[in-house]
């Protein structure tokens, strides 16, 4: 406890409060809750029943009606503290008529007592709505969109991974007539974004028949220039003695590639890894074009699909949304290093 | 940090490396054959290929493209019309009024875009900078007050479009906070201003920890002793903040703004969850328009689409070449040292 | 096996010429040296026959086979880098073995040959670990004994030593003297360093600006250079060389003094550079040379004399023990006419 206010009041050095440091506390206090809090209060209210989304204003948890098995009462009735002139009381209610509610005491089923609503509340316990999560994937289609998204982040970053880093040793570790040329051409493209072809690669895309595949979306996002450019300068690095060490070892150049630059580049591969797995999952606005049929959409489509109902519902969707944020908040966890190191180093996103 | 590297390398090039023994003989049978030439095209191939088909080859048509009509989907079976479409976007009878153009959506989408492009960006880059310069403060715990302001970076468009719809719904929690202090609620989403000032605060708030963390790697390449010479001078802070880190902050800071330029003009996911482009036409963005006008709308025009897109491509390869110049000249500067 | 024969070797990078027709024949089992200047094309030469590079002219034979044309990994030789070029990501054994597995050896073949080496260059207890793990001189005997472990034809070691401290090149110096008296096989190393030439070689070859300028055993190096580009650079400190004017029977050096020639040597008349190594100088009263000293190096059993003979004549002289000279003293030296080497305008030697 001593070293956590030790913490919050430490300051910029001397004795005197600057206004340097409160300004800094009251920064990084307001970050706490706006960046973390939005994302909390989605999960919070991802467990919320239909009912209470709708109550304002919201409360903090989630919670459950109470209800009671009652003597002469095959449904579970559900449970109201009610307090009038009578006194303070737990009751069970039977109907509901108008402002006029009947209610039984769980204790003694036989006598119906009259109630106004206006004197009672729920009584209600913390508690889960697990089928907001449950319930998508077996009355929806959201197992299908997850399955849909996993495959095209699986495959389009091991396709990613595989051709940049073999483009990549050729443009590093070879001299051939045109490779400035096709170096200076991916460098140029590098900030050529989706928004300004997306005609175009339409029709391409049509042409060859993957309009509602998902290698359609897949195949134009692979040949990644940022991967290739990436992964060159790393190899750039990689003393060309040991490939020639190799090649006096007997290695074809295939072996060259995978026994020795591959290995030594796996920092990079990592970093351009994770990069590619973040990007193909987030992707919106072309699969968003791409597909079309609701067997073929990904999460990321799904969900906006879903959200653009005329009747949102709500429970399903924040619940939909949390599960969507899963595999990025994991990645986030655990490799928040690499990510932040690999941005500072390389201006990548 | 060796070990998840390690671990994460093995995991990255054990099914590429099972592949590669599959390939080795045949590959070196090529290589017999073709030489080192042969092997240079068989690197360069795949990726080359895919790149060519999905990348170069829709840039060059999209020229083509922007100058036909028509619904055709094919280029060979599209009418050509020249500057048509150009014609039909750019004019105006009264350039004051933006109501009397003939694509009025394409220019309120660029109205849009602009402000906020200027709002967003100049907003963003502060917000990034405070941010930058107080973790730089020599924090304790440095790597939690990073992911705190990171955090939302990477998560998808469209998580960050419906977590914001749903604080700022009606009935949210932002409503409830503001009755909570006993003012009226707002109707976030659904006032033009309102809904702009979202748009622009959600892309912030998705965006700010990507360029604090830009920031921050240049202030922490900023040679301590600089500061402690400056102390030892009894400089200002004020003084030492604008004569000695904005300008050694500069490199990073204008490869910062032009990233943000970059991304604001091509606004779209974030807001397109959030708003919709809505209320009415109130952030309608350049990017929805094309989107809108190329595949979604009931009249596709994807001539026009294509001629809007090129407009905006050519701002992007300003601010692009912009970069690269940038970029060069900080190379240049790190050599020197 | 091991005979490496070089016919009139070209290489140009673009328009710049590296080397420039090198004849030369290495003989099975010889240990040769490459020295020369730095830049002057000795690694180049080298990647040539290791056939990393291809020579632009010219043909390279190995035991009378043209393998001009023929891949690096097929010409049978081994290489040592200087950097030496060990797989940072592979295990010293890994390192060792990766060549044989290329060749598809059986595994039991393999495990023989790394453990012969291994004995061989006392690194058994490393062969688990990886480079990184590894010190400057322990990397050097992996790298070595990755060339062993193919049983090459010839070795070829570009600098092996220059990246170990003063201490260790010394001992690697003999320790690979050893190993290739006991493999018996050719070796072709390169080097800046002339005691390491002068005592590892059976022959030396000098190179300077992509041509040969002289190949000889290191004592005939020293005794009698070819020319004045050898003569300076073999030997340390380097040769007296001076101008002068041949005139009958000795030399009218410019500085004025007048130097004899050995008996019996006879030089046309004219414009020569006479030659004296430092070590070649002895006082003596009344001596030929008189010189003004200007620094005196003591170095304890010998002291480097530097002194001046007027007009431009700069001189050293390595003197035994501690000769009580002080800075402006003259000093008259002489020296046995043997020793004197002569050679003509046009640098060749003449005597
Ligand atoms: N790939 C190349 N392209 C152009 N010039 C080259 C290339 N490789 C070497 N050179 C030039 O050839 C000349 C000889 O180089 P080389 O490496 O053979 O010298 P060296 O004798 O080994 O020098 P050092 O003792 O410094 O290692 C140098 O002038 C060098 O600049
Ligand atoms: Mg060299």
């Amino acid at each position: 406890m001593s070293r956590a206010m030790a913490f919050l009041t430490r300051r910029k050095g001397g004795d005197a409060w600057d206004w340097t440091d409160v300004f800094t506390f009251i920064w990084l206090g307001s970050a706490v809750f706006i960046m973390f809090g939005p994302a909390l209060w989605l999960v919070l209210s991802s467990f919320k029943s239909p009912a209470q989304l709708s109550e304002f204003p919201p409360t903090l948890l989630p919670y459950e009606a109470q209800t009671v098995a009652v003597e002469g009462y095959d449904r579970l009735l559900p449970l109201f503290s009610v307090s009038d002139d009578d006194g303070t009381r737990t009751l069970a209610e039977v109907r509901r008529v108008g402002t006029v509610a009947q209610m039984v005491d769980p204790a003694n089923p036989a006598e119906v007592q009259r109630i106004n609503i206006a004197n009672r509340t729920p009584v209600r316990e913390v508690g889960f709505s697990w089928g907001n999560y449950l319930d998508p994937f077996l009355r929806f289609d959201f197992l299908n969109y997850t399955k849909n998204s996993i495959f095209v982040t699986g495959v389009a970053t091991l396709i990613t991974l595989l051709t940049n880093s073999m483009a990549a040793f050729a443009l590093s570790k070879y001299e051939f007539r045109g490779r400035g040329f096709v170096v200076v051409l991916i460098i140029a493209t590098l900030m050529i974004p989706l928004s300004v072809i997306l005609v175009p690669l339409y029709s391409i895309v049509a042409g060859v028949g993957l309009i509602n595949s998902l290698w359609g979306v897949i195949l134009p996002t692979v040949a990644t220039p940022t991967g290739v450019f990436l992964l060159r300068q790393y190899m750039l690095t990689i003393p060309d003695e040991l490939l020639e060490a190799a090649r006096m070892d007997h290695a074809s150049e295939w072996q060259i590639y995978w026994r020795i630059v591959l290995p030594l580049t796996a920092p990079a591969l990592a970093v351009l890894a994770i990069f590619s797995v973040v990007w193909r999952w987030n992707d919106f606005l072309w699969p968003l074009i791409v597909l079309s049929r609701q067997e073929v959409y990904t999460l990321q489509v799904g969900l906006n699909a879903y959200a653009g109902e005329l009747n949102v519902q709500w429970h399903y969707l924040l619940a939909m949304t949390v599960i969507t944020m899963i595999p990025v908040v994991l990645v986030f966890i655990f490799l928040q290093r690499f990510i932040t190191a690999g941005i500072a180093g390389t201006g990548l996103k | 940090m060796t070990g998840v590297k390690g671990m994460l390398g093995a995991v990255v090039t054990a099914p590429l490396g099972w592949l590669a023994r599959l390939l080795d003989a045949p590959l070196r049978l090529w290589q017999r054959v073709a030489g080192q030439g042969g092997m240079v095209a068989f690197f360069l191939l795949p990726n080359m290929a895919i790149f060519t088909i999905f990348v170069l080859l829709p840039l060059v048509i999209n020229i083509a493209y922007s100058m036909t009509t028509g619904a055709a989907l094919f280029l060979p079976d599209r009418t050509y019309v020249g500057m048509g479409q150009y014609e039909r976007l750019l004019r105006c009878t009264d350039y004051t009024n933006l109501m009397t153009c003939q694509e009025d959506q394409f220019w309120i989408a660029l109205r849009n875009t602009g402000t906020f492009v200027v709002l967003q960006v100049s907003l963003l880059i502060v917000a990034a900078t405070i941010t930058a310069l107080i973790l730089n403060r020599a924090l304790r715990a440095l790597s939690f007050w990073r992911a705190v302001f990171f955090f939302p970076v990477l998560l998808s468009p469209v998580v960050v479009g419906l977590i914001w719809r749903w604080i700022l719904d009606r009935n949210g929690v932002l409503n409830a906070a503001l009755v909570g202090v006993g003012m009226d609620p707002v109707n976030w989403l659904l006032e033009r201003n309102y809904a702009f000032s979202a748009a622009i605060g959600v892309t912030i708030w998705a965006q700010l920890g990507f360029f604090a963390l830009i920031l921050l790697a240049g202030l922490q390449a900023i040679p301590r002793d600089l500061y402690e010479a400056a102390e030892m001078d009894g400089t200002k802070p004020a003084r030492v903040f604008w004569r000695i880190t904005l300008p050694l902050l500069m490199p990073n800071m204008l490869v910062v703004i032009v990233l943000a330029l970059i991304r604001a003009v091509q606004v779209f996911d974030e807001a397109y969850v959030l708003t919709g482009g809505g209320p009415g036409t109130a952030t309608l963005f350049l990017t929805q328009y094309i989107y809108e006008v190329g595949f979604a709308s009931l009249l596709k025009n994807p001539g026009l689409a294509a001629a809007a897109s090129i407009l905006m491509g050519g701002v992007l390869i300003v601010l692009t070449l912009l970069q690269l110049a940038l970029g060069k000249r900080n190379e240049r500067k790190g050599k020197l040292k | 096996m091991g005979r490496i024969q070089l016919h009139d070797i070209r290489k140009s990078f673009g328009a710049i010429d590296v080397l420039k027709g090198i004849d030369l024949t290495i003989d099975e089992g010889e240990l040769v040296v490459f020295v020369g200047p730095s830049g002057c094309g000795k690694s180049t030469l080298l990647r040539m026959i290791a056939g990393l590079d291809k020579p632009t002219f010219g043909r390279i034979e190995i035991d009378g086979t043209d393998v001009t044309a023929r891949s690096a990994a097929d010409r049978g030789l081994a290489m040592v880098f200087q950097s030496y070029a060990l797989y940072p990501h592979m295990t010293v054994r890994a390192n060792m073995a990766f060549g044989l597995q290329n060749t598809n050896m059986p595994k039991a073949e393999i495990d023989t040959r790394i453990g012969e080496a291994a004995r061989m260059l006392e690194i058994e207890p490393l062969l688990e670990r990886r480079p990184g793990q590894l010190s400057g001189g322990q990397r050097q005997r992996v790298a070595i004994g990755r060339a062993i472990v193919r049983r090459p034809t010839a070795f070829l070691l570009d600098e092996p030593l220059s990246n170990l401290d003063a201490e260790l090149r010394v001992s690697m110096r003999a320790e690979l003297s050893a190993l290739h008296d006991r493999l018996g096989a050719t070796m072709i190393h390169v080097t800046h360093d002339q005691v390491e030439a002068m005592t590892m070689a059976d022959r030396i070859v000098v190179l300077r600006a992509g041509k040969v300028e002289q190949v000889d055993t290191p004592l005939n190096l020293f005794n009698r250079p070819a020319n004045l580009f050898v003569a300076g650079f073999i030997g340390a400190p380097g040769m007296n060389l001076w101008a002068g004017q041949a005139k009958g029977v000795s030399v009218q050096l410019d500085s004025g003094a007048l130097l004899p020639l050995p008996l019996g040597v006879r030089v046309p008349d004219g414009p020569v550079t006479l030659g004296i190594r430092p070590q070649h100088l002895r006082p003596e009263v009344g001596g030929p040379i008189r010189a003004e000293v200007r620094l005196i190096e003591a170095l304890g059993p010998e002291s480097v004399v530097h002194a001046d003979m007027g007009a431009g004549g700069g001189l050293l002289a390595v003197l035994p023990g501690q000769p009580d000279l002080g800075r402006g003293a003259v000093i008259e030296l002489g020296y046995e006419p043997q020793f004197v080497h002569v050679f003509g305008s046009d640098g060749q030697r003449l005597a």
